[in-house]
């Protein structure tokens, strides 16, 4: 056991003191990073700051209404109608990028007509749907009712209709989830690959400067291999927690500084409000949160529940895919050698990625179902799953993939350590499929 | 120390080695020989359990070979092998530590050596920024720093220059004196009657030869005779009578010459000195030692025969 550590500790120093590994360490998530806030950009696309004017014939909003309350739009008031053309190309109305028309009879048919000129970004359209939206209930209260605004908004619980799969009852909508479960999956692909990619080369350099020579006479093939996987897979997990903490702290980062204004706020409505009132409007507020992607991220996926098994995914998967890379490393004649084996094997890994696509968009279809038991396919899958919810009671389908998974690798690696006794010292031929099909079944 | 009974071994339908018997004796050095493809390299890497015989065992000190002799084991193999990444302090406690010793042990030897092999003014460079000589060193000291019983060298003096030959000879002699044993796998038949005490010969798989260096010498005795004198070539020819054929005579300085004689019937160096004794001042007289090369090249061809 003493030899296992000594070879892994090699390979995490190895790769974590070199420079490259400490500059992807900083610059990978960054990426990500990056790549997000580009994506919740992107989401929010559209005008930003706008000049409104209401048509307000009725006198409704004048005073009430102000710019005061999001300093991105700027209210005017008109009391009189505005017909469209007027509005489209009447000079005066030039500076205007928005009509809104508050008829007079608003208050009893709660009907307002918003007009653009250029498309408005989701965080202007929630503005004035929420600033309209409450002034209009505050003047409908003092007109109607004896009630005080905080007691009305109290009783006004708003009826939440929310459409669900039946065999999948937790989540409302699971496409949207799936995505980070993708991501997450796309993760366990990735650090696979690149780290399975390494454990070849390392074995293939071995090999090809001889040093294997000295090392096998000290350990057991096995041994090596199983220290080469272990070092490479720490290494692999400092970057990947290295990763998810920078990434964490980002979101968190960006979502108190760039993202603030997507998150609803009191000030947002510029009101206050008893504590009873303040938990009913957080319920809405947490509903509708006015960035989709800021929703996911933040709100509908059950990070506590995904990121143990995206670990314990994660560990099972390299292993599996490791034992098949130390297998090829071991195998080959020379470092060039093997790239014939090594395309299935990366071509399977990108098959992956691909089919992941198909399992967000096709949750409950039969491929999803089977990719789930395929140890080549399962990592991905059940991140896509866990992420879009399992229905009650299926839940033990997880730790059946996982099992599958376990006893898949321990196969690989007992077949892989077998070709790693009878071809580590064995220099310069061609590897090719008869000889690893020899080196697995001789006794 | 190492006993190696009856073993066989075959690669697909090669042969590789045909029920190979040897025994290594504590305390000596002794010469692994062979052609190409002789086995040598098979039967090294059995006594470092790389691989497994197909037929027959191997015993160190009475015990089957096992992983946990390793330890008392050091291999230096042909095929240099080092991370080229790694210092040559890094390496050395890599390796001993890997041999199973502790960290402060590690640390112990790994210092020694470096100062006994000369490396101290570059035991922190990485092996890749190391002379091939350099590195050559350091890849013995991988072999030799857990201080082990047995020593398995393939080749351990390729590469050397002449000032760093006679280090690593010395310090094998050192190995000797210490009660160790050490295995020398070499083509420099030179090397090996320098230095062997005990040759096994391998050809085609099989065992050869299994003998001491001087039993082997003998069996192979020259019957040419040597003599450095000063005097009369006349004198020393009428000396000779008719026991010894003057072969061919060179003058190597002035006044002195080596004469190459061949003995007819039983004559020993004995006789010689008498037969010459007054008639010229002799300075030395000694019988021509067998070549290595000549008695390996010799013991193949009677194996072919065979």
């Amino acid at each position: 056991m003493r030899s296992v550590f000594l070879i892994s500790w090699r390979e995490i120093k190895q790769r974590i003191l070199n420079r490259s590994f400490l500059l992807m360490l900083l610059l990978g998530p960054l990426l990500i990073l990056s790549l997000f806030y580009f994506l919740v950009q992107a989401a929010d696309e559209g005008k930003q700051q706008v000049n409104v004017l209401i048509a307000d014939p009725g006198d409704l909003l004048e005073g009430i209404i102000s710019s005061r309350e999001n300093p991105t739009v700027h209210y005017s008031f008109i009391s009189d109608y505005v017909t469209l053309t007027e509005f489209k190309s009447g000079k005066v109305y030039q500076d205007y990028d928005v009509l809104m028309e508050v008829n007079e009879k608003v208050l009893n048919n709660k009907k307002v007509f918003v007009f653009y000129r250029d498309y408005l970004s989701n965080t202007i359209q929630n503005s004035l749907r929420f600033t309209l939206e409450r002034r209009i209930e505050e003047v409908i209260i003092e007109e109607f009712s004896d009630l005080t605004v905080e007691s009305y908004r109290q009783m006004k619980q708003p009826l939440n209709i929310d459409f669900r799969n039946l065999e999948n009852p937790t989540n409302s909508k699971m496409g949207d989830a799936g995505w980070v479960g993708y991501f997450f999956g796309t993760l366990i692909i990735l650090f696979t690959l690149f780290y399975g990619m390494s454990i070849l080369r390392g074995i293939a350099r071995e090999k090809s400067n001889r040093v294997v020579e000295v090392l096998v006479s000290v350990v057991s093939p096995g041994q090596l291999m199983l220290g080469k996987i272990i070092g490479v897979g720490i290494s692999a997990l400092v970057q990947l927690l290295f990763w998810l903490l920078v990434i964490s702290l980002g979101l968190w980062a960006l979502q108190g500084v760039f993202f603030s204004d997507f998150f609803l706020s009191e000030s947002f409505l510029g009101m206050h409000f008893s504590d009873g009132a303040h938990e009913a409007l957080q319920t809405e507020f947490t509903r509708v949160r006015n960035n989709e992607m800021i929703h996911l991220i933040y709100d509908r996926v059950n990070l506590g529940l995904i990121l143990p098994f995206f670990f314990l995914f994660f560990l099972s998967s390299y292993v599996f895919y490791g034992a098949f890379f130390s297998l090829i490393g071991a195998a080959m004649g020379s470092e060039r050698d093997g790239q014939v084996f090594i395309l299935p094997l990366v071509l399977l890994l990108i098959f992956t990625l691909i089919a992941g696509c198909f399992m967000v968009m096709n949750p409950d279809s039969e491929f999803t179902a089977i990719c789930q038991y395929i140890p080549f396919t399962s990592s991905m899958a059940v991140m896509v799953h866990l992420a879009m919810g399992y229905a009650v009671g299926t839940g033990y389908l997880i730790w059946i993939s996982l099992l599958i998974l376990l006893f898949s690798t321990v196969i690989m690696l007992w077949l892989a350590s077998k070709v790693f006794k009878r071809s580590l010292l064995a220099y310069g031929h061609q590897i090719n499929l008869k000889s690893v099909f020899r080196w697995m079944t001789r006794g | 120390m190492i006993e190696i009974s009856n073993v066989s071994k075959s690669f697909r339908r090669k042969s590789a080695l045909i029920n190979v018997s040897l025994k290594i004796a504590k305390g000596t050095i002794t010469g692994l020989l062979g052609p190409n493809g002789a086995g040598k390299t098979t039967l090294i890497r059995m006594m470092n359990i790389m691989l497994d015989p197909d037929e027959g065992y191997l015993k160190y000190d009475g015990q089957l070979l096992k992983k946990a002799h390793l330890k008392n084991i050091g291999y230096l193999p042909e095929e240099r092998g080092l991370y080229p990444d790694m210092t040559v302090n890094e390496q050395l406690n890599f390796f001993a530590k890997l041999r199973g010793l502790s960290r402060e042990e590690a640390a112990l030897n790994s210092r020694y050596w470096i100062d006994k092999l000369e490396m101290k003014e570059w035991s922190h460079k990485t092996i890749q920024s190391l002379s091939k000589g350099m590195a050559q060193k350091v890849q013995f000291a991988v072999a030799v720093v857990h201080d082990p019983e047995f020593l398995i060298l393939d080749e351990p003096l390729t590469g050397f220059d002449p000032i760093n030959v006679d280090l690593i000879k010395n310090l094998l002699f050192e190995f000797k004196e210490a009660g160790k044993t050490v295995l020398l796998s070499t083509h420099n038949m030179h090397r090996v009657q320098d230095m062997c005490s005990h040759v096994a010969l391998l050809n085609e798989g099989r065992v050869v030869s299994d003998t001491s260096m001087h039993a082997l010498l003998e069996g192979y005795k020259s019957d040419r005779f040597v003599v450095r004198y000063r005097g009369t070539g006349i004198a020393f020819a009428n000396a000779l009578w008719t026991d010894f054929e003057l072969a061919k005579q060179i003058d190597i300085q002035e006044g002195l010459v080596e004469a190459h004689l061949l003995k007819r019937g039983d004559k020993s160096v004995d006789d010689l000195i008498k037969n010459l004794q007054g008639h010229v001042q002799i300075e030395a007289v000694y019988r021509e030692q067998p070549q290595m090369d000549q008695v390996f090249m010799a013991l193949i061809e009677k194996n072919i025969i065979e």
